[in-house]
């Protein structure tokens, strides 16, 4: 890890369809690319014990949390051919339809973007210091666990 | 000694961010231990404690200062 350079993965609130559509768009100049492979993450409206969840707040302890990513990263990035790696996890709260994460992975060929997407996903949640505390519609809340 | 201890999730409902003496307490076993008496909360639940940004997997030092953060199961994504 020598030029290490942490990128930050948090967004504010809820990720944009549009900025995804964006973010697409910007691949088209790269054109050794030949295969996308996008995993969105969208709150879903659980019911438990008659309550609907409204929202997901996520926080996260960011220090560790960014240094873990990176960690990460890199592991994919050797195990994989991969042309890009992108990856969006949103903090605050984030109502039920709305996207909470975006990871994009390329490649020359379909098969390294799918796995490294795959992958990505699964380390990610096991991995990162992150919690979402769901809200349900009368305001009361319990904290999520990931399956 | 003084360390300052931060917590995360459910766990930041009981065990709010704080400077505590931890006495004679030199290393995170028997910080667990001691965080334990002070937060019986902290016994029901499984979590994990980063030292000073990083995660602790076995048995370490604790010195004066130190920031401990103490966290439950991750569910982000």
């Amino acid at each position: 890890m020598s030029d290490k350079k942490i990128k930050n993965i948090f967004v504010q609130g809820k990720i944009e369809p549009a900025f995804i559509a964006d973010s697409i768009a910007k691949h088209s100049s790269k054109t050794g690319i030949g295969g996308h492979s996008i995993f969105m993450g969208q709150v879903r409206k659980d019911e438990i014990g008659g309550k609907k969840v409204a929202a997901i707040e996520y926080t996260t302890y960011e220090p560790l949390a960014l240094e873990k990513m990176h960690e990460i990263r890199e592991a994919i990035f050797e195990k994989y051919p991969l042309s890009c790696m992108h990856v969006y996890h949103s903090l605050g709260t984030i109502e039920a339809g709305e996207i909470c994460l975006f990871v994009f992975t390329s490649s020359a060929h379909r098969k390294p973007a799918i796995d490294a997407c795959s992958e990505m996903v699964e380390r990610l949640k096991a991995e990162l210091p992150v919690w979402g505390k769901e809200i349900f519609e009368d305001t009361t809340h319990q904290w999520k666990e990931n399956i | 000694m003084e360390i300052e201890i931060i917590s995360f999730g459910k766990i930041a409902e009981f065990v709010s961010n704080q400077k505590i003496d931890i006495a004679e307490t030199t290393d995170t076993d028997n910080l667990k231990i001691h965080l334990e008496t002070l937060f019986p909360e902290l016994k029901a639940i499984k979590y994990k404690f980063a030292l000073n940004n990083q995660l602790v997997q076995a048995n370490s030092a604790i010195e004066q200062n130190d920031i401990l953060a103490i966290m439950p199961p991750f569910s982000g994504g």
